[in-house]
C-alpha cells in the first residue's frame, strides 16, 4: 500500500528526548545566570554557573581537585572491594543454604533498616579519619545491597535449569559457568548500582567530620570559607562521578545482560 | 439455574491457581533460626569481655547489649530522651510530609506527560544518583544550624524515591483499563482516580518505603554536622565523651523509628491491596 | 431509510510517535440494523478493533460519518457499552463494584446501582462471587463480569472485541451459548468481532468480512440459520457451507500479501 511507505521522520521527532531533555538544562542554566541581572547577587550565598565552570576548569588544571578526588578514592576502593567480597561470600551461602537463610535474614534485615550511619562517629573516634576509618564506614553502607541481592539472585536460580544440565551430562563446573553465574551475576551487578551511591554517602560522612584533605573535605570546608564557586565546582565534580558510575553500571548491565531488560 | 453448569467448568479451571504456602513447620523453622542468630550474637557480644580480658584503652570503645539496654531505661525513664527525639521526628516527619506532597503530584504528571517527562529526566537523573549529603554544607549556610536544613536535606533525600516510583508506576497504567473507564465516558480526573492512581499505588508505597530510609538517613547526617540538638547531636556528643552506650542506645532508637514508619507503611499498604494475588495467599 | 447504525466512507489512520503512520481504515461502509447481531471476521490488523473504537466514541475518524439511531457519534455515550478482549476489569475493585463503574461514573445513587448490579451479576450467573477480586476469577468468569458491567448501564448498542478469544475452548463454547441466551432475553443490536469463523456464524444474523488493512467491508453474508441456535446445528451442512464459503473469502486476505 501506497501509505506504507516509509514517510519522513525529522531528526527532532525522531530525537526529541535528547532534545528536549538539553533544552530543558540549558534553560535552567541560563536562568540561573540571568537572575542576577535582576537580582543582586551575594557571592557569600551563591553562586553563577559562569564562575563555577571558571572554578572547576581551574580546580581541574591545578590538580587540586584531582588530588582530592585521588585521596577519597583510595578508600573508597578499599570499603568497595571488602564490600563485593564479603557481601558475595555472605549473600550466595544465605542463598544456597536455607536454613542459613532462616537465620541471617532477619539480622541482616535490622543492619540493613537500621541507618548504620549513625556508627560513624564512632567509628572515627575508633579507627581516626585516616583511610581505614572512611574505608570501614564505606564498607558498613555498601556491603547490604550485595547481600541481599547475590542471595536473591541464588534464590531466584531455576533449579530445572540445573537437573537440565546435569541430565545433559554437564560437570560441576559447567553448572557454574553455565547457570549460576548468569543467573546470579546480574543481581550483583545490579546491587553494585545501590551501593555505589551507599558508599559515596561513606564517603562524604567520614570526610565531613574530620578530615584533611579529599572532594567531602573539600566541600566542607570551601562551604566554611564562603567560597560558593569552589563548592560547587566540588559538587559538580561529585555529581558527574555519581552519574557516571551509576548510569555506567546501568549501561553495562543492559550491554552484559540483554536478557533481563525490563525485569 | 441453567448456568449453573457454566458455572462449575470455570471453577474447577481455578484449581491449578491454588500454590502452596509455606508449611507451618518451614515457618516454624525459619522463625526459630531467625530468632536464635539474633539471640545467639547478643549473648557472644554480652559474654566476650567476661572470658577474654580487653586492654582499658580498648576497653573505653567497648560496650555490652545490658548496658545499651540500661542505657536505653534510663533515657526513657528520667525523660531525658524526648527532648532530641522531638527535635529529630519533627524534622523527618516535616520533611517527609514535603517530599510526598511534592513527589506524588510530580509524578504523576511526568509520568503522564512525555514531555514533561524528557525536559526533567536529566535533573532526576543526575539528582538520583548523587548522594545528597553533598548539598548539606550549602544547605547549612542557606538555612542555617537546625530545623531548616534538617527538613530541606530530608525532603530532597525522600523526594526521589517517591518521585520516580510514582512515575513508574503511572507509566505502567494499563491502557485497555483507561479505555474502559473512558467509554463511559469518564473525564481525565476520573481517569487518574479510577485507574491511574490506584494502580501506581503498589509502586508508590514502595517508593514510601524506601523514602523512609532516605528520611532516617537525612536526619542522622544533618544532626551530626549542621544542628544544635536531635538525638544525632547527642550521638555525636557522646561518641566524643567515649560513652559508647549512648551511641548505640541514639542508633536503636533511631532503627526503631524507621522500623515503626515501615511497619506503619506496611499495614496500609496490606489494606490497599487485597486486591493483589500475592497478598490474598499466605506471604 | 436509514440503517440503526451507518458508517460511511470512514477513514482513519494513526499517526504513533517516532513511528510510521498505518492506515487502519480506508472508505469503510457499514449498516447494521437495530437488533441485530452482526459480526466482524478479518484478518489480524484490519482494523476491525479500530472501527469498534470509532463506534464507541474513543477514537476519532479522519472523515467519514458514523451514525447511531440517526445521530452522529462525537465520544463516549451510555448508548454504547464495550466488552473487552483482556476483560479489562480494574482489578482492585470487587465483582459488584467493577459491574457498577459505568453507573457509579453517571452519577446513578448507590440502592440503584445495587439492584442493577444485583440483577445482572444473577443474569451472568456469578451470584456468590459479588465480592471477590478479578483476580480470583477463571477467564470464563471475569468475561461474564466484562459482558455484566457492558450490559449495566443499559447500552442499546453492545460492542464486544473478540471477547472470549483469550478463553480456552471449551469455556468459550459455553460462553457462546451463555451470549446467545442474554442477547434474546435483553434485546441488544450487538456488533461482535472475531477471528473465528465458527463463532460468527453460531451466534450472527450477519457476518461481515473485511479486507486486510486498510480495512474495508468486502462482503456481507446473511446466516438464515433458525433460532434459537443450539450446538448440534455446528455440525449441519448449511453450517459447514457457510464455513467454506466465508474461509474463501477470507482467505485472500490472509494469504495475500
Amino acid at each position: 500500500m501506497t501509505d506504507d511507505a516509509a514517510p519522513h521522520i525529522s531528526f527532532a521527532t525522531r530525537h526529541r528526548k535528547v532534545l528536549l531533555g538539553g533544552f530543558s538544562v540549558a534553560i535552567f542554566f541560563i536562568a540561573w545566570q540571568a537572575t542576577f541581572l535582576f537580582v543582586p547577587f551575594n557571592p557569600l550565598f551563591i553562586s553563577k554557573p559562569n564562575l563555577i565552570l571558571d572554578s572547576f576548569v581551574e580546580m581541574l588544571f591545578s590538580g587540586d581537585l584531582l588530588h582530592d578526588l585521588a585521596v577519597s578514592g583510595v578508600p573508597f576502593l578499599y570499603g568497595f572491594t571488602a564490600a563485593v567480597v564479603v557481601g558475595v561470600s555472605v549473600g550466595v551461602v544465605m542463598g544456597w543454604r536455607v536454613r542459613v537463610g532462616y537465620a541471617l535474614d532477619p539480622l541482616m534485615t535490622v543492619f540493613y533498616a537500621s541507618p548504620l550511619v549513625a556508627l560513624a562517629p564512632l567509628v572515627i573516634v575508633f579507627f581516626g579519619v585516616g583511610v581505614s576509618g572512611k574505608a570501614i564506614i564505606i564498607f558498613l553502607l555498601s556491603v547490604f545491597p550485595f547481600i541481599f541481592n547475590t542471595a536473591a539472585g541464588v534464590r531466584a536460580i531455576d533449579r530445572l535449569l540445573i537437573n537440565v544440565v546435569r541430565s545433559m551430562g554437564g560437570t560441576e563446573k559447567d553448572l557454574y559457568l553455565k547457570v549460576i553465574v548468569p543467573g546470579v551475576l546480574p543481581y550483583i551487578v545490579a546491587g553494585a548500582r545501590i551501593a555505589v551511591g551507599r558508599g559515596l554517602i561513606g564517603i562524604l560522612v567520614g570526610e565531613f567530620f574530620a578530615a584533611s584533605e579529599g572532594i567531602g573535605y573539600a566541600i566542607a570546608r570551601f562551604g566554611d570559607l564562603f567560597a560558593l564557586d569552589k563548592m560547587f565546582a566540588c559538587i559538580l565534580a561529585i555529581m558527574i562521578i555519581a552519574v557516571v558510575l551509576t548510569e555506567g553500571i546501568r549501561w553495562a548491565e543492559r550491554a552484559a545482560f540483554p536478557w533481563r531488560i525490563g525485569q | 439455574m441453567s448456568e449453573s453448569h457454566a458455572l462449575k467448568a470455570d471453577i474447577a479451571a481455578d484449581d491449578d491457581l491454588v500454590t502452596p504456602g509455606r508449611t507451618g513447620w518451614q515457618r516454624f523453622e525459619s522463625t526459630l533460626y531467625g530468632a536464635g542468630s539474633i539471640v545467639v550474637l547478643l549473648l557472644v557480644w554480652e559474654i566476650v569481655p567476661h572470658l577474654i580480658t580487653i586492654s582499658a584503652g580498648t576497653k573505653l570503645f567497648f560496650t555490652t547489649p545490658s548496658q545499651i539496654g540500661g542505657t536505653l531505661w534510663t533515657m526513657f525513664a528520667t525523660g531525658t530522651i524526648w527532648k532530641p527525639l522531638g527535635v529529630s521526628a519533627s524534622g523527618f516527619s516535616l520533611g517527609l510530609v514535603l517530599a510526598i506532597a511534592v513527589g506524588l503530584p510530580l509524578g504523576v504528571l511526568i509520568g503522564r506527560s512525555r514531555t514533561l517527562n524528557a525536559m526533567f529526566d536529566p535533573f532526576i537523573t543526575a539528582f538520583n544518583a548523587t548522594p545528597r549529603l553533598v548539598f548539606l554544607p550549602l544547605l547549612m549556610l542557606w538555612f542555617g544550624l537546625g530545623l531548616g536544613s534538617k527538613v530541606v536535606i530530608v525532603f530532597i533525600g525522600a523526594l526521589f524515591p517517591i518521585l520516580i516510583n510514582t512515575y513508574e508506576g503511572v507509566r505502567n497504567t494499563d491502557r485497555v483499563l483507561v479505555n474502559v473507564v473512558r467509554s463511559f465516558g469518564a473525564s481525565e480526573w476520573d481517569v487518574a482516580r479510577l485507574v491511574v492512581v490506584p494502580n501506581a499505588m503498589p509502586y508508590i508505597i514502595a517508593g514510601l518505603r524506601l523514602a523512609i530510609g532516605r528520611a532516617v538517613l537525612g536526619v542522622v547526617v544533618a544532626e551530626f554536622f549542621g544542628s544544635e540538638s536531635g538525638l544525632g547531636v547527642m550521638m555525636v556528643q557522646a561518641a566524643g565523651r567515649y560513652q559508647v552506650a549512648v551511641v548505640f542506645a541514639g542508633l536503636i532508637v533511631f532503627a526503631a523509628l524507621s522500623l515503626a514508619m515501615t511497619a506503619l507503611v506496611q499495614i496500609l499498604e496490606n489494606r490497599l491491596s487485597r486486591w493483589r494475588p500475592q497478598h490474598a495467599g499466605n506471604e | 431509510m436509514s440503517a440503526y447504525i451507518q458508517g460511511r466512507n470512514v477513514n482513519l489512520t494513526f499517526r504513533p510517535p517516532n513511528r510510521r503512520p498505518v492506515r487502519a481504515l480506508q472508505n469503510f461502509d457499514i449498516d447494521v440494523n437495530e437488533g441485530e447481531f452482526l459480526s466482524i471476521v478479518g484478518p489480524s490488523g484490519c482494523g476491525k478493533s479500530t472501527f469498534l473504537n470509532v463506534l464507541l466514541g474513543l477514537a476519532k475518524p479522519d472523515s467519514g460519518d458514523i451514525m447511531l439511531g440517526g445521530k452522529r457519534i462525537e465520544g463516549p455515550g451510555t448508548d454504547r457499552a464495550m466488552v473487552f478482549q483482556e476483560f479489562g476489569l480494574l482489578p482492585w475493585r470487587t465483582v459488584q463494584s467493577n459491574v457498577e463503574l459505568g453507573l457509579e461514573l453517571k452519577g446513578v445513587a448507590t440502592e440503584t446501582r445495587r439492584e442493577v448490579s444485583q440483577r445482572l451479576i444473577e443474569m451472568v450467573g456469578l451470584v456468590g462471587f459479588e465480592t471477590h477480586y478479578p483476580h480470583e476469577l477463571s477467564g470464563g468468569m471475569k468475561q461474564r463480569v466484562g459482558l455484566a458491567r457492558a450490559l449495566a448501564t443499559d447500552p442499546d448498542v453492545l460492542l464486544m472485541d473478540e471477547p472470549f478469544a483469550a478463553l480456552d475452548a471449551q469455556t468459550r463454547d459455553l460462553m457462546q451459548v451463555e451470549l446467545l441466551r442474554i442477547w434474546q432475553e435483553a434485546k441488544k443490536t450487538v456488533l461482535f468481532v472475531t477471528h473465528q469463523i465458527d463463532e460468527a456464524i453460531y451466534l450472527s444474523d450477519r457476518v461481515m468480512v473485511m479486507t486486510k488493512r486498510p480495512g474495508q467491508a468486502k462482503k456481507i453474508f446473511a446466516i438464515d440459520l433458525p433460532r434459537p441456535r443450539d450446538y448440534e446445528m455446528r455440525v449441519t451442512r448449511e453450517f459447514n457451507d457457510l464455513k467454506l464459503e466465508i474461509w474463501n473469502e477470507l482467505k485472500d486476505e490472509i494469504t495475500s500479501r
